[in-house]
């Protein structure tokens, strides 16, 4: 078993070979690279995790409304689709990317539905993009699937990969 | 005043039922099943025969056509004799109406606040699912003269579309929700020889050749520009998704929710996903929307929850089966992964 806290956010891995920050002190390339924030190895393939939470505890309602509105209009996709592709290169260059890789997407807002979760799923599927030119396969794809989350359906399709919302820490006053 | 509650007493489907309604926009959501429907037709008979001061027992009879008109048919069926209740509420005046499982005819209800619920000036409008213009020529007078076997609502909306033009100029606002519908459904609507037709720059073209979701926003634009829907008045809209493309949904949410702002109480029973987002992403605060989600509790029996928001609905049967959609492309693209 393997706790990151990311945030507010921990996420409890069971089962995996190995999980690791990949956006820590080690990566040392993040001045010009950009990185997901963990990797998740099982035997058969890669995960590659990236964490959005702007919902945090006492997060002002109108960031979490602005976040929604960048979210539906795609404006957040971007970033996504440049932390997988650096993140792959990297991976690649330490001649690691040798098994296929999934790319899970949290988005911490309960309210965000499963109709806009799957049209934003479909939508980083083209851009990312999983499939080669005339949707055909790739000869060396540099991503299985991917999928856009927020925590209550995570958690449903992830029983080995479970997250909480820790409570606020209190904050200790400067002496 | 517009309608506040609906109270429901072994009605139909509903063992005990009560409700508050909003007076600007109520949303009914539910599973097949969970009476939105009937709810609706039962606060338009009220509706209705606040105007017209027929019996609210016949009119529910009318709208709901049980068989061989049994108004005892409209008891829910539990095996043994009962008695059913319906109340409405407008404020301070309530209607209600009792009758049990072995009545034949409609005289034979107990009818309660019927003398202080008349007003001439309660206008109302039900929109069926299913489009009546196009096979309007001939139906009234059928419908008057012969039994057929047709739920009242049908022949009461033919009648609102036939009314003439309201005498004067039309205010801003009418104008406004006006020209927002010719310009979708591009052109104006005439009626010749009791036959519906849109008018625009090509020419005439009669309802039965018009696509039916245009043919409802023309139904919207007749009802309108005749001044049915005024302030004070009340629109049932029965499933207003049915055979619309969703580019127009917008145009219809916008119509309603400015039909709401100048005082029309709106009823709308929905199962879709695209109308609900309108509804939240185009309302604003000051707009006065009440989404109510009827479901079946753990003993069967229909249960309501009410919420201003549509993602506080709950249960959200609608976002259940895109979650549901979701869970298996996700299976589909990501297999065992996390499990």
């Amino acid at each position: 078993m393997t706790v990151f806290v990311e945030g507010n956010l921990q996420l409890t891995v069971y089962g995996a070979k190995a999980a690791w920050r990949f956006d820590g002190d080690d990566h040392k390339l993040t001045h010009c690279m950009k990185a997901v924030d963990f990797v998740i190895e099982l035997e058969d393939s890669y995960q590659f995790i990236e964490f959005k939470d702007p919902q945090y505890p006492g997060a002002p309602p109108k960031e979490v409304d602005d976040y929604i509105g960048e979210f539906k209009a795609g404006r957040l996709d971007k970033q996504f689709q440049y932390k997988y592709r650096d993140s792959y290169l990297y991976e690649l260059a330490f001649e690691r990317a040798e098994k296929p890789i999934d790319y899970l997407m949290l988005i911490a807002i309960d309210t965000l539905t499963g109709a806009l979760l799957r049209h934003r799923k479909r939508e980083m599927e083209r851009k990312l993009p999983l499939w080669g030119p005339g949707k055909q396969q790739l000869p060396r794809p540099f991503i299985r699937g991917c999928g856009v989350f927020n925590i209550p359906l995570w958690n449903r399709r992830f029983p080995n990969y479970q997250i909480v919302r820790l409570p606020p820490q209190p904050s200790v006053p400067e002496i | 005043m517009t309608l506040t509650r609906v109270k429901l007493e072994r009605f139909t489907a509903f063992e005990d039922f009560d409700l508050k309604l909003s007076s600007g926009v109520n949303v009914l959501v539910g599973a097949n099943g969970t009476g939105k429907t009937h709810l609706m037709k039962v606060c338009y008979a009220a509706c209705d025969i606040a105007k017209s001061g027929a019996s609210f027992p016949d009119k529910l009879g009318s709208v709901f056509l049980p068989s061989g008109r049994s108004l005892g048919r409209l008891v829910k069926r539990r095996g043994r004799s009962s008695t059913a209740a319906a109340e409405v509420c407008r404020g301070n005046r309530s209607l209600r109406v009792s009758f049990s499982s072995h009545a034949k005819s409609f005289r034979s209800a107990t009818m309660k606040g019927a003398d202080g619920w008349v007003d001439s000036s309660l206008g109302c409008v039900y929109i069926p699912v299913k489009e009546m213009l196009s096979n309007a020529p001939g139906f009234r007078s059928m419908y008057a003269a012969r039994e057929v076997h047709f739920e009242e609502v049908y022949a009461d909306i033919l009648d609102r579309a036939y009314l003439p033009v309201l005498r004067g100029p039309a205010d801003r606002p009418r104008r406004r929700l006006l020209d927002a519908l010719q310009k979708a459904v591009d052109g104006k609507v005439i009626i010749k020889n009791e036959e519906f037709f849109l008018r625009n720059r090509q020419g005439e073209l009669e309802f039965s050749l018009l696509a039916e979701g245009m043919r409802k926003l023309a139904l919207l634009w007749l009802l309108i520009q005749n001044g049915t829907l005024l302030s004070g008045s009340v629109l049932f809209w029965d499933e207003p998704e049915t055979n619309l493309n969703p580019k127009l949904y917008g145009v219809l949410i916008d119509v309603l929710l400015e039909l709401q702002r100048s005082g029309v109480q709106v009823f709308l029973a929905t199962h879709d996903y695209v109308i609900l987002e309108e509804l939240d992403l185009r309302k604003t605060e000051e707009d006065d929307v009440a989404f109510h989600s009827l479901f079946r509790n753990e003993g069967g029996e229909i249960a309501c929850n009410t919420a201003d928001n549509y993602l506080d609905i709950h249960p959200n049967a609608i976002a259940e089966t895109f979650d549901d959609l979701y869970d298996r492309e996700i299976e589909r693209s990501l297999g065992g992964v996390g499990k």
